[in-house]
């Protein structure tokens, strides 16, 4: 029995167009040419989450990765993520622990905690970030706390190590207002891009699960031309 | 040096277990491990929902994968529904045969870089045969309840590792879940002292 055509469509020549699509290239490269000529840098969009430990895995990675690079890394945590109503949320978030070691052996990464956290437990930190201006600093911070978070404690998160790593980055006491409504921007952002869980990284109309796509990452880049310089 | 199990948990709706499996079979060649394969029923046929977003992107990162691991991806036919089934079931008669790598990597390439409709007898024949399997014993085993029963116990023995996605291994009660692990079970082999020698 051959296929009719509304199934031909749906399984063979729409798929087979996405894939085909995806290798067209040219575009992001003209387009990136572009933003080179007007002086501006790259951009890779992080969508993170506190309470992943792949995306501490991918921060701690990316922000060493892309320096070097005419490249900016813009941190935008969220809270709420993954397949709405998806049943194995659970057993995904379990099973992130055991997988972000494994990652994180690759390159020397020991995680110390065994068991998932909170989303709610760690959502202050969320705010704090979104409230803040991008730059230098913030990707210290982030990067100072999501190590302190996943590669240094293991037992129940205080709010007061966080601050004062904070201070020691941004010079100032924590935001109190503002952050919330920061997270739920970047997680409409999010969805507008397309990527359903952390982390994401958004790079020029291409998204990568930044934790295990980190080279893939490094190569679009260089394929748009923003190379690393020693 | 005695072999050790290693279980490969595979959809041949999943593109990224076609990334997996020449590389899954190969490992024997290079571990003292006997590989079990392990094929299941898709997810989206286990009551699993499959948002557009993931596909769509399931689709651009493995063609980027495979661009890297130079394995050809696309033109595709979707197998979803009849094609997976009978792919499962051809795959266990060829466990009986001895040729699951055969049929295994022949019908994956089929589906995800030749466009082969493994719904049709067209399309089915043509990887079994390309497979060193006879058609007439390939359509017996599209109507066998034994073959069926085991690709069942294959899809609930994965629900029972607590594992929803494909591919899967499972080494020593150790899972590791995507094509792009097998490096990080390659690193436990090599842990557990079972590399051969070159």
């Amino acid at each position: 029995m051959s296929a009719s055509p509304a199934e031909l469509l749906a399984r063979r020549v729409a798929p087979s167009a996405v894939i085909a699509l995806s290798r067209v290239t040219w575009p992001a490269r003209a387009g990136a040419g572009a933003r080179r000529r007007l002086g501006r840098r790259g951009r890779v969009e992080l969508f993170f989450a506190f309470d992943d430990p792949c995306s501490a895995i991918a921060v701690l990675d990316l922000a060493g990765r892309l320096s070097g690079r005419e490249v900016r890394l813009l941190l935008r945590p969220v809270v709420r993520r993954g397949i709405r109503a998806d049943p194995a949320v659970e057993l995904k978030r379990r099973y992130a622990i055991g997988d972000a070691r494994r990652l994180g052996r690759r390159t020397g990464l020991a995680l110390a905690r065994s068991e998932p956290l909170a989303a709610d437990d760690v959502a202050f930190l969320a705010a704090w970030v979104a409230a803040a201006p991008q730059g230098p600093a913030l990707q210290r911070f982030c990067v100072a706390a999501l190590g302190h978070l996943w590669l240094e404690t293991a037992g129940p998160v205080e709010r007061a190590d966080y601050g004062r790593l904070w201070r020691a980055h941004l010079g100032s006491s924590p935001p109190a207002t503002g952050g919330p409504r920061g997270v739920r921007r970047n997680e409409r952002l999010m969805r507008r891009r397309r990527p359903y869980d952390t982390p994401a990284a958004w790079v020029h109309g291409q998204w990568f699960f930044a934790h295990d796509r980190l080279a893939q990452i490094a190569e679009r880049l260089d394929d748009l031309g923003w190379t690393a310089t020693p | 040096m005695s072999t050790q199990p290693l279980e490969f948990y595979f959809s041949f709706r999943s593109p990224y277990s076609y990334l997996a499996a020449p590389r899954a079979f190969a490992l024997p060649e290079r571990y003292a491990v006997d590989l079990t394969f392990r094929g299941v029923i898709p997810m989206a046929m286990r009551g699993q929902s499959v948002p557009r977003e993931k596909g769509l992107h399931t689709l651009r990162d493995v063609a980027r994968e495979a661009r890297r691991l130079d394995m050809p991806f696309g033109p595709v036919h979707d197998p979803i529904g009849d094609g997976a089934i009978r792919c499962l079931l051809v795959g266990e008669h060829a466990i009986d045969m001895g040729r699951e790598r055969e049929f295994v990597l022949t019908a994956s390439r089929g589906i995800w870089a030749e466009a082969i409709d493994v719904a049709s007898d067209a399309g089915l024949r043509a990887v079994c045969e390309r497979s060193g399997l006879g058609w007439d014993a390939c359509t017996a085993a599209l109507e066998d309840p034994a073959l069926r029963a085991r690709v069942d116990a294959n899809t609930a023995a994965l629900a029972e590792l607590g594992h929803w996605g494909v591919p899967v291994f499972v080494f020593a009660g150790e899972l590791f879940w995507g094509q792009d692990r097998i490096e990080d079970l390659e690193a436990t082999l090599r842990g557990a002292g079972l590399d051969l020698p070159t």
